[in-house]
């Protein structure tokens, strides 16, 4: 309770002191359509700025992730692998083929091809 | 209290200068460049004093009222050698403004001097056309043109032919990584570029011949690698190809970079290292085919790999004779 207290009073000191800062700015100097175009050294964009881009890394975060998640659960399944028995090797099967789906959509998608 | 303290130690810091080169002022911006009352920040956002130097041309007075009214208040404008375009002071092109500079930047952190008006109207570009479901003025998450500028539309990318979104801008006439007054009109995708086209030439500037010309040319390239610090020694101790070589600034080149007439971006830099004058280029060599297919740094290397003589040539700007 006292630690949810400081947080409290430490955010309540920090928005005391921020937002005052923030607004007088604000007001004194508000930001101008010039202001608020990007800067191109003085050109302008043709082309609005909501835009689409690829994050060209998602299929090896993808691939990341079926490898090492699929460790990340292999640890406690191994440590109640003796006990369980039949069920959790069933259990593990089904793990991997799901996981095993993602590993094959990487691989059409080339993302074990060396470029 | 805090208020004045901050004040006092923003007053005591180099003045932050965005500096616009005109015709013939990239010599004078770069020797200022190298006083350390001066700060020479990348964009008008970082500065408190916009400097002018040189003659700038009439198509790019626009560019230029944009630049002062994106420089947050306090601001200042210097002009050096050029003929005054709005409020500002004037210095001659026998000064040196460093001294100016820096109390210009005391007297407005001080408050002791009134900031700067804006120039153009506070207005949008292009009104608001609230239509869609995101006022986007088209349908779904693609078309239409808010604001005036129409949505970016996928289009096959260069690299692998993945279908993204296409960015059209100007860029120029006063980007830093460009040579002064060049103007592009660049089609992007992510850091590629698709298309581009010459709209305006750079401006003639008069280079004093012999070594230290070349050196500059190099400072100039290798500063765009990355590497100021090296390209600061390069400036003030000449110290040729071997010492640069040994930074690892030729391999951080692509090689084939730009190739023309024989030589690559590396081998032009090698040139200006060794003293030496690359061969000329071909008559009919242009800019622009030059550019897509490449990353955004690769074709600010290319860019700022050829004098502005040659550059000129190849946006097929025509000599005067001076």
């Amino acid at each position: 309770m006292d630690d949810l207290l400081a947080i409290l009073a430490a955010g309540g000191a920090a928005l005391a002191v921020s937002l005052p800062l923030l607004l007088m700015g604000r007001r004194a100097f508000p930001t101008t359509a010039p202001q608020q175009g990007p800067f191109l050294g003085g050109g302008v964009p043709q082309t609005h700025a909501w835009q689409r881009y690829h994050a060209r890394w998602y299929a090896m975060t993808l691939v990341f992730i079926a490898f090492e998640m699929e460790m990340m659960f292999m640890y406690p399944w191994a440590v109640v692998f003796v006990a369980e028995g039949m069920k959790a090797m069933v259990e593990m099967g089904m793990f991997l083929a799901i996981l095993s789906l993602g590993i094959l959509y990487g691989w059409r998608e080339g993302v074990f091809r060396w470029q | 209290m805090a208020v004045s303290l901050l004040a006092r130690l923003a007053a005591a810091a180099p003045a932050p200068v965005f500096a616009v080169a005109g015709i013939d002022g990239l010599r004078a911006v770069e020797r200022l460049a190298l006083d350390p009352r001066v700060e020479l920040v990348a964009s008008p956002r970082h500065a408190a004093i916009l400097l002018v130097a040189g003659e700038i041309r009439p198509e790019d007075r626009a560019d230029l009222y944009r630049l002062h009214d994106q420089m947050p208040h306090p601001r200042a404008t210097v002009w050096w050698a050029s003929e005054p375009l709005f409020a500002g002071i004037p210095v001659g092109p026998h000064g040196f403004p460093a001294g100016d500079l820096a109390d210009l930047h005391r007297a407005l952190a001080a408050r002791a001097m009134d900031s700067d008006p804006d120039i153009l109207p506070d207005e949008p570009p292009n009104p608001w056309r609230g239509k869609g479901d995101y006022g986007q003025g088209g349908e779904g998450m693609m078309g239409g043109t808010p604001y005036g500028r129409p949505m970016a539309m996928t289009a096959d990318d260069l690299r692998d032919g993945l279908a993204l979104d296409a960015y059209s801008a100007t860029f120029g006439p006063f980007l830093p990584a460009f040579p002064p007054g060049l103007v592009l009109d660049l089609t992007l995708q992510g850091d590629v570029i698709q298309s581009a086209e010459v709209l305006r030439p750079p401006y003639l500037q008069h280079e004093l011949r012999g070594p230290a010309a070349y050196l500059r040319r190099a400072a100039r390239l290798v500063r765009l690698l990355g590497l100021p610090a090296v390209a600061e020694r390069l400036r003030r101790r000449p110290e040729g190809c071997g010492a640069l070589a040994r930074t690892g600034v030729f391999a951080a080149i692509p090689a084939g970079l730009g190739r023309l007439g024989g030589y690559d971006v590396r081998d032009r830099l090698r040139a200006w290292c060794e003293e030496r004058t690359p061969p000329p280029l071909p008559e009919e060599a242009r800019l622009a085919p030059l550019l897509p297919g490449l990353e955004w740094h690769a074709a600010v290397l290319v860019i700022n790999s050829f004098t502005d003589a040659e550059l000129r040539s190849l946006c097929g700007a025509r000599e005067v004779a001076a």
